[in-house]
C-alpha cells in the first residue's frame, strides 16, 4: 500500500508526543527514496512510531521524497531477494536480522562499513553492531534489539514463575499457558537446560545435552495442560481475550498486548537447572539495496535512527533502542532489554541456516509425533551436519 | 455357343496425390508465426532453460543481471532428489510419487462413482426441482480454490472447527465427552488403521481423509454433470427393448447405462486424474503437506523448493521428473481410453 509522504506526515502529527524533536540534519538530504516496512503486521504502534519519525526526517529534509510501502512480514524477505536479485527493489527496508548472513552471501544487501561514520556507531551497543555485521562488515544500520520473554496477566498471575520447575508446577496447578509451537520462540529453554547448538566450526553439538531436556520440558508442559499451538494468531489472541494467563512472545507485539490486557506484566523466560534461558537476541536494522541510491539511503537510515527518533520508537512501540544513551522508562521495555542483554546473539553463519528445518521438525516430532526427544535431537543434528557438509 | 464376354475391368482408381504446398503456404506460415513466437517465449524457451538449469547449482545469486553462469553439476541434482539428500526434513521422493498417484486414483474413483450415482438420481422421472439441484451442485466449482481450502481448513480446526463440533454433538447423544472429539486432523501422525502394515498406513494419515473430504465436495459435481449429459443421450427404446427381453434393473444398468456412460466418463476421469494429480491448493493451504510431509504432493514440493528453499536448480530437476511421470501417466491413460473407445466395434 503506497502512502503519500504528506499523508504520513499528517498522520504522524496526531501521535507525535510533545517531547519529540525533529532531527536536525547537518546536511539536508535531497532526492528520492523508496522504503519498505512490515510494521502493520504487528500491533500497530510501530507504524505510528515510523510515521512520527518520517515526519521528523521530512521536517529536517524538505528536499527528501520518501515513498513508503508496507509489505507483509511473511513476504518481505522473498520479495526483497527476488527484486534485488533482478536489479530492482526499494532503496532500503527495516527488518530483523533474520537473514542478514544469507543476504550478505548472496550479494543482496550493501556493505555499508565505509559509509557509516564512526561517530554514528559510537553510541550504539556492541550487541547491536555485532548483530548487524557479517564477518566484521557492517551490513545494516542498527535500529533496535529484541528477544522473547514471558508476557503475563498480573490480575491472574501474582508472581510469574522464575524457573522451569515453577512454571511446570504452575501449569499443573491451573495456570493457562499458551506457547507457540515454533523453534524460535522456545529456543531459550535449550540454554536453560545447558544446551549448546554448535561449535566454533558450525558443527551441531545439540545432541550433547540440553536440547533434548528442553523438548522433554515442553512435552511435559503440554501434558500438564499448556496449549502449544502452531498458530501465532491463536497464541496472541489468546492472551488478549483471556484464554491464556501467560505466553512467550517478543516486544514487537507489546503494543497490542498492552492495549488489550490492562495489567500486563513481562518477565524473563524461566531459568532452568543449568542457568537462565537464552532466547535469541536479534537486531532490527535498515538494509540497504546495492542497486539503489546507497549513499542517500544510508544517510536517511542514520537520520531515522538518531537518538531522538529511537526515543520515539522506544516510547511509542516498546522498542529496545540500539542507542545506549536512551533511557528505557517503561517497565515492559526494561524487561525486554534485560532479556536481550542475557540472550543468545543470533548467529549469521551459513551453518546456522541449516538449523531451522531439522530442529523445527524435531520439535514437531516430539510434540505431535510422540518421538523421544533425544532421538529427535540426534536426528536433527545429523540432518544439520549433513546439510553443512560435516 | 460362345461364352459371354467378360465385362471390361474397371480402371484402377488414381493413386492419391501427395499434397503439395500451395501458393499460399507463405501466408499460412505468416499467420502461424505469432502463435509460434508466443509459444516459443512462454513455453518452449522456459522448458529448455529449465532443463538447462536442472544440471546446474542455480541459486538466487545467479539471477542478477551480469552474474556469472551457475556452476555445472551434471546429474547431481537428480541424484540428490532420488537419494532424498536435499537437506529438507521429511523429504522422501519415491514416497511422494506413490502418495501422489494414490491421491489421484482414490479421488477420481470416488468422484466418478459418486457423480454417476447422483446423476442417476437426478435422472429419475418425476423428480422435482431438477434444474435447481443441478445448478446447486455446480457451486463448489465456481468458488475460488483458496477460499475452498481456507474454509475447509477452518472446518477441520482442532478447537473451533465445524467437523469436530458436529462429531461432539453426535457423541453427546451417546454420552461421549466433547474432549474426545478434539481431533487434530492436520497434524495427527498416529495411524488411523493400526492393523495395517506401516508401509500402507504411511499413505493414509488422518489429514489424507480431511483432504479427501474437501476434494470430494469439490470433484463430484462436474462428474455428475458429465454423467447427466451422457444419460440423457441414451435412447429410451433401449431400455424398453431390454425390459421386453426380461432384463432386470441391474442388467439394464450394466448392459445399457454403463455402456453409454463409459465413452463420456472415461475421458473425463482421465482429465480428472491429471487435475487431481497436480492439485495444489488443498495440500498447500489445508495440510501444508503434513503431518511430516506425508500429504506433500510433487507440485507443492516443487513450489517449496523454489519459494522457500531457493534451490532453483534442484527445483528444475524436480520438475523434469514430474514431467516424465505425468507423461507416463498420460500415455497409459490414453491407451486405456483407446481400448475402451473400440469396445463398440
Amino acid at each position: 500500500m503506497k502512502r503519500s509522504f504528506l499523508t504520513a506526515a499528517m498522520a504522524a502529527s496526531l501521535v507525535v508526543s510533545a517531547g519529540a524533536v525533529p532531527v536536525a540534519a547537518q546536511d539536508a538530504l535531497e532526492g528520492d527514496l523508496t522504503l519498505w516496512h512490515t510494521y502493520s503486521s504487528g500491533a500497530g504502534t510501530e507504524l505510528d512510531a515510523l510515521n512520527a519519525v518520517l515526519a521528523n526526517v521530512a521536517a529536517a529534509n524538505p528536499g527528501l521524497n520518501v515513498e513508503v510501502l508496507e509489505v507483509p512480514f511473511g513476504d518481505v524477505f522473498n520479495k526483497w531477494q527476488l527484486e534485488v536479485a533482478s536489479g530492482e527493489g526499494p532503496d532500503l527496508m527495516i527488518v530483523p536480522n533474520d537473514s542478514l548472513g544469507q543476504l550478505t552471501r548472496d550479494g543482496l544487501i550493501a556493505d555499508i562499513t565505509d559509509m557509516v561514520p564512526a561517530e554514528a556507531l559510537a553510541e550504539l551497543s556492541q550487541l547491536s553492531i555485532d548483530g548487524s555485521s557479517v564477518d566484521g562488515r557492517l551490513m545494516q544500520v542498527p535500529e533496535s534489539l529484541k528477544a522473547v520473554a514471558m508476557y503475563y496477566n498480573k490480575d491472574k498471575v501474582a508472581t510469574p514463575p522464575a524457573t522451569t520447575d515453577e512454571l511446570l508446577a504452575a501449569v499443573e496447578g491451573g495456570l493457562k499457558l499458551g506457547l507457540l509451537q515454533g523453534i524460535y520462540h522456545n529456543f531459550g529453554f535449550a540454554g536453560a537446560f545447558g544446551g549448546s547448538l554448535m561449535d566454533a566450526d558450525g558443527k551441531c553439538t545439540a545432541d550433547a545435552g540440553g536440547f533434548a531436556e528442553a523438548l522433554q520440558f515442553l512435552a511435559d508442559l503440554k501434558a500438564a495442560g499448556a496449549v502449544i499451538d502452531p498458530s501465532y494468531d491463536n497464541m496472541a489472541n489468546g492472551l488478549k481475550d483471556g484464554t491464556y494467563d501467560a505466553i512467550i512472545d517478543g516486544p514487537w507485539a507489546a503494543g497490542g498486548y498492552a492495549a488489550a490486557v490492562p495489567n500486563l506484566g513481562v518477565a524473563a523466560m524461566p531459568a532452568g537447572p543449568a542457568g537462565p534461558s537464552l532466547p535469541f537476541a536479534g537486531v532490527d536494522g535498515w538494509l540497504i539495496n546495492p542497486n539503489g541510491n546507497m549513499e542517500l539511503a544510508v544517510k536517511a537510515a542514520l537520520a531515522m535512527t538518531s537518538a531522538e527518533n529511537q526515543k520515539i520508537f522506544a516510547d511509542t512501540a516498546f522498542h529496545i533502542p540500539a542507542n545506549t544513551t536512551i533511557a528505557i522508562d517503561d517497565p515492559i521495555s526494561a524487561q525486554f532489554a534485560t532479556a536481550v542483554a542475557e540472550g543468545f546473539p543470533r548467529p549469521q553463519s551459513a551453518q546456522f541456516g541449516a538449523f531451522w528445518g531439522p530442529f523445527g521438525d524435531a520439535l514437531n516430532k516430539v510434540l505431535d509425533g510422540g518421538m523421544a526427544p533425544a532421538d529427535a535431537i540426534a536426528e536433527a543434528c545429523v540432518a544439520m551436519n549433513a546439510a553443512n557438509g560435516f | 455357343m460362345s461364352a459371354p464376354a467378360l465385362p471390361a475391368p474397371r480402371p484402377a482408381p488414381p493413386a492419391p496425390r501427395r499434397p503439395r504446398l500451395g501458393r499460399d503456404w507463405k501466408t499460412a506460415l505468416l499467420f502461424l508465426a505469432p502463435a509460434f513466437i508466443v509459444m516459443g517465449v512462454i513455453t518452449f524457451f522456459p522448458l529448455a532453460f529449465q532443463t538447462y538449469i536442472s544440471f546446474t547449482e542455480f541459486t538466487i545469486k545467479y539471477i542478477r543481471p551480469g552474474a556469472d553462469p551457475a556452476p555445472w553439476v551434471g546429474l547431481q541434482n537428480y541424484e540428490k532428489i532420488l537419494s532424498n539428500n536435499l537437506g529438507i526434513p521429511n523429504f522422501f521422493f519415491v514416497r511422494q510419487v506413490i502418495y501422489n498417484v494414490w491421491w489421484a486414483v482414490s479421488n477420481v474413483a470416488i468422484h466418478v462413482v459418486l457423480g454417476v450415482a447422483i446423476a442417476l438420481l437426478l435422472n429419475v422421472k418425476g423428480l422435482r426441482f431438477k434444474r435447481f439441484w443441478r445448478a446447486l451442485y455446480i457451486l463448489p466449482v465456481v468458488i475460488p480454490p483458496i477460499i475452498v481450502a481456507t474454509v475447509w481448513r477452518n472446518m477441520f480446526d482442532t478447537q473451533h472447527g465445524a467437523v469436530n463440533q458436529i462429531l461432539a454433538g453426535v457423541g453427546s447423544l451417546f454420552r461421549i465427552p466433547a474432549e474426545a472429539f478434539r481431533i487434530d486432523w492436520m497434524r495427527q501422525s498416529s495411524e488411523v488403521f493400526p492393523f495395517l502394515p506401516d508401509d500402507v498406513s504411511y499413505f493414509i494419515p488422518l489429514a489424507f481423509f480431511a483432504l479427501l473430504a474437501a476434494n470430494t465436495w469439490l470433484g463430484w459435481p462436474l462428474n455428475a454433470v458429465v454423467a447427466t449429459g451422457a444419460l440423457q443421450s441414451i435412447p429410451g427404446e433401449l431400455y424398453e427393448a431390454a425390459e421386453m427381453d426380461g432384463a432386470g434393473p441391474w442388467q439394464r444398468f450394466r448392459n445399457v447405462t454403463l455402456v453409454y456412460l463409459r465413452p463420456a466418463m472415461i475421458p473425463y476421469a482421465i482429465y480428472g486424474f491429471v487435475v487431481t494429480f497436480n492439485l495444489f491448493h488443498l495440500a498447500y493451504f489445508m495440510s501444508a503437506g503434513g503431518p511430516f510431509g506425508r500429504t506433500e504432493q510433487l507440485v507443492t514440493q516443487a513450489f517449496r523448493l523454489v519459494n522457500e528453499q531457493r534451490l532453483y536448480g534442484v527445483a528444475a530437476a524436480f520438475s523434469v521428473f514430474m514431467f516424465f511421470i505425468l507423461l507416463a501417466i498420460t500415455l497409459v491413460t490414453n491407451r486405456a481410453a483407446k481400448a475402451t473407445a473400440s469396445f463398440e466395434g
